[in-house]
């Protein structure tokens, strides 16, 4: 499903990713482990298309198509999705609105019928309960004012809407305290339809004891220093990164 | 004022056949006013932008004073052709009375008040209807209100521009909410320009609201067919103890036209005023909308949206004149601008000495969404009470490119993201028109405007 190949990227002119490899077929869950600043998040954001984000070198494909001829919004039409580590507050614009854009943009691309207000507020409304969202929540501004948690909960909501193939989920764990985080990912697991593919960027592996890997990388500085199954996961939590670096090192 | 000597001998011949043509009746004591008004134009002639002049800065207004204009003849025709369609309010009742030109057009207009209905003593009447009429009328039936008011709160003497309403001053709207009365249905004074080039017209506007009265008053200006012409309105509101008076102002003139607006409002009370202010056409706009809190517990709440494109510029000028302790002002403009078009916010709050428990607080911010549009924003606070809470900010930016991926990063496209985003922006704004009719009229002339769906 996804390709990716001897990928470099650059932030403001300073190099992050240094030759990640990386293949993720369908129904396989990987996670992308790493200790801040090596690179995870800016692999995500790479990945979905954010501006400011530069490839220098390398390839990506999603279903064997050139992942980077496409602008961030067609990715999203071709069933990728990002969950954001920080959701952003956009003041006036209502949940149910921006999801329905969202929404009947998909379809349009699938050469599927869009909905009318009626039609997607009952969607959205059955969605709510499957993520035990308050459906009243749907009606105010997209992330303003919501609490962390609130955050991501709404992260998921956009995904059961959405319904993508390929979730890469950006530190869905933070910020999250041990009720919601089982929550949020009960909501993941739920929504896993066949052929759904999922890449947990995270920073801790106690989200991976609800989401249970099928690979796990390490990430340090740029390039996955080492992959693994679960057991690499656990091994981390117990002995840290250094021990990673220092292997990659040897 | 010499430059301007030539524009203002135009003026002049122009103002001696008004008066020649009758100036259509009127009692002795408003020939009077006018003439008062043409020789305060006379002396004063049109603001400019000279040192020591704040107010008028950042606005020129010499194109206006360069051109002449003329009033505009009656011209039933004119009317004929006029298709209100697309101006209708979405609900079954409003009370609304139709200019074209600057002339009453009784056709387009739903209802024609009666002499009865501008009877001193048939006002005095508590739980009365509103009396939604010609000002004109008001004036031949005595009512009271209008010698006590017409020219009080917006003086001649003000400037050129409120000194030539003044002096042309011969019909227009007259509203008043009796005490007590609740009026469910919108007010509407729509006012039409057909787009004849170079015509002026003076629309004047005199709204009394009783005590503890409640009402929403909507003043519409529309272009049919474009045109370089001038539309210089004035608007005198004035609210008795406890009342409630929403105002709203839509202003989608041609793109060549010059939009002067000037709104005085005096405030008692416990009485309380919303404003919202849309300028979303002309070529030249300025706006000046000032309140007097004049006794405790009033408040007002005055908010504003304008839209730049193209060349336009367009200055709104607010003033909030806390007078007397315990009032409270909360003020939010914003602007869209883009083109090379001009935005101009000057906020003045004025707390006197004895205005202690003043709440006053401002806010303007500008979306610029291009290079060449450019914005002034300034906050003029004069606070001479020392237990008061103001605050004011303001807020130049583009479009939050955070916000613009996280849209696109669920499949909505560049267009469609941009055009959520400024909805958004705005809908701060709108969603301060309280009545459901009246602001889904404004948000269809705004979507219109900005593009697209919100």
């Amino acid at each position: 499903m996804l390709e990716v190949r001897g990928l470099y990227a650059e932030v403001n002119g300073v190099e992050i990713l240094k030759g990640v490899d990386l293949s993720v077929g369908a129904d396989e869950t990987h996670a992308i482990m790493g200790p801040n600043g090596s690179g995870k998040s800016t692999l995500a954001y790479v990945l979905a298309g954010r501006p400011g984000y530069e490839v220098t070198a390398g390839s990506v494909t999603f279903d064997g198509e050139d992942l980077f001829a496409l602008p961030a919004e067609e990715r999203a039409r071709r069933g990728l999705f990002l969950s954001f580590q920080h959701p952003v507050e956009i003041p006036g614009v209502r949940m149910d609105h921006f999801l329905r854009a969202g929404y009947n943009e998909l379809r349009k691309s699938a050469g599927e019928e869009q909905l009318d207000p009626l039609k997607f507020d009952r969607l959205i409304r059955s969605k709510a309960k499957v993520v035990e969202m308050e459906p009243a929540m749907t009606k105010r501004a997209v992330n303003e004012g919501f609490s962390g948690g609130e955050k991501k909960r709404n992260e998921v909501l956009q995904m059961a809407v959405l319904e993508p193939r390929l979730r890469i989920l950006d530190e869905i764990d933070s910020g999250l305290d041990v009720d919601a985080l089982r929550e949020v990912a009960r909501g993941i697991t739920d929504l896993s339809a066949p052929g759904t593919s999922t890449i947990l960027v995270t920073h801790y592996d106690r989200i991976l004891s609800y989401l249970e890997p099928d690979y796990v990388h390490v990430l340090i500085d740029g390039r996955i220093a080492r992959s693994g199954g679960r057991a690499l996961a656990k091994e981390i939590e117990e002995r840290g990164y250094d021990w990673v670096e220092a292997g990659a090192g040897a | 004022m010499t430059q301007h000597a030539t524009a203002i001998e135009s003026w002049s011949e122009q103002f001696h056949r008004f008066e020649r043509n009758g100036a259509e009746t009127g009692p002795a004591w408003l020939r009077d006013v006018r003439r008062s008004a043409f020789s305060d134009f006379e002396r004063l002639g049109f603001p400019t932008a000279r040192k020591g002049n704040e107010p008028w800065k950042y606005t020129n207004v010499r194109p206006i004073a360069e051109s002449s204009f003329a009033l505009a003849e009656y011209a039933q025709a004119a009317s004929a052709g006029v298709d209100l369609h697309a101006y209708e309010l979405p609900c079954p009742r409003v009370h609304q009375l139709v200019f074209v030109d600057g002339h009453y057009e009784p056709g387009l207009s739903t209802e024609p008040v009666s002499e009865a209905g501008l009877h001193s003593d048939v006002l005095a009447r508590r739980g009365d209807g509103p009396v939604v009429g010609r000002l004109a009328d008001a004036i031949e039936y005595r009512v009271p209100l209008v010698r006590e008011h017409l020219g009080r709160l917006a003086p001649a003497s003000g400037n050129g521009f409120t000194a030539l309403n003044t002096a042309f001053l011969r019909d227009g709207a007259f509203v008043q909410i009796p005490e007590g009365t609740f009026v469910p249905e919108p007010i509407y004074l729509l006012f039409i320009s057909t787009g004849a080039r170079t015509v002026v017209t003076h629309p004047r506007v005199l709204i009394a609201a009783g005590a503890d009265s409640s009402a929403t008053v909507l003043q519409s200006f529309h272009s049919l067919d474009g045109g370089t012409y001038l539309t210089n309105a004035l608007t005198e509101v004035v609210t008795g103890p406890g009342a409630s008076l929403r105002l709203c102002t839509l202003q989608r003139e041609s793109n060549d036209a010059f939009h002067i607006a000037t709104t005085r409002m005096e405030q008692a009370r416990d009485s309380r005023i919303a404003s919202v202010v849309v300028d979303l056409g002309g070529r030249l706009v300025r706006r000046e909308t000032a309140t007097l809190l004049g006794a405790s517990g009033a408040s007002v709440n005055l908010c504003g949206l304008y839209h730049g494109a193209g060349e336009r510029h367009v200055d709104n000028q607010t003033f909030v004149d806390h007078a007397a302790p315990g009032a409270s002002s909360n003020e939010i403009y914003k602007g869209i601008l883009d083109g090379s078009s001009h935005g101009v916010f000057s906020g003045g709050v004025l707390v006197r000495p004895d205005s202690q428990h003043t709440d006053a607080h401002q806010v303007n911010k500008n979306l610029l969404l291009s290079s060449d549009a450019e914005v002034d924003t300034q906050p003029k606070l004069e606070i001479y009470a020392d237990d008061v809470t103001c605050t004011h900010g303001a807020a130049v930016g583009q479009l939050d490119a955070d916000a613009l991926f996280y849209l696109k990063s669920r499949g909505i496209g560049e267009d469609v993201a941009r055009n959520l985003l400024m909805h958004g922006f705005v809908s701060e704004v709108l969603d301060a028109i309280e009545d459901g009719a009246v602001r889904q009229h404004v948000e269809e002339a705004v979507s219109g405007c900005l593009g697209g769906s919100g």
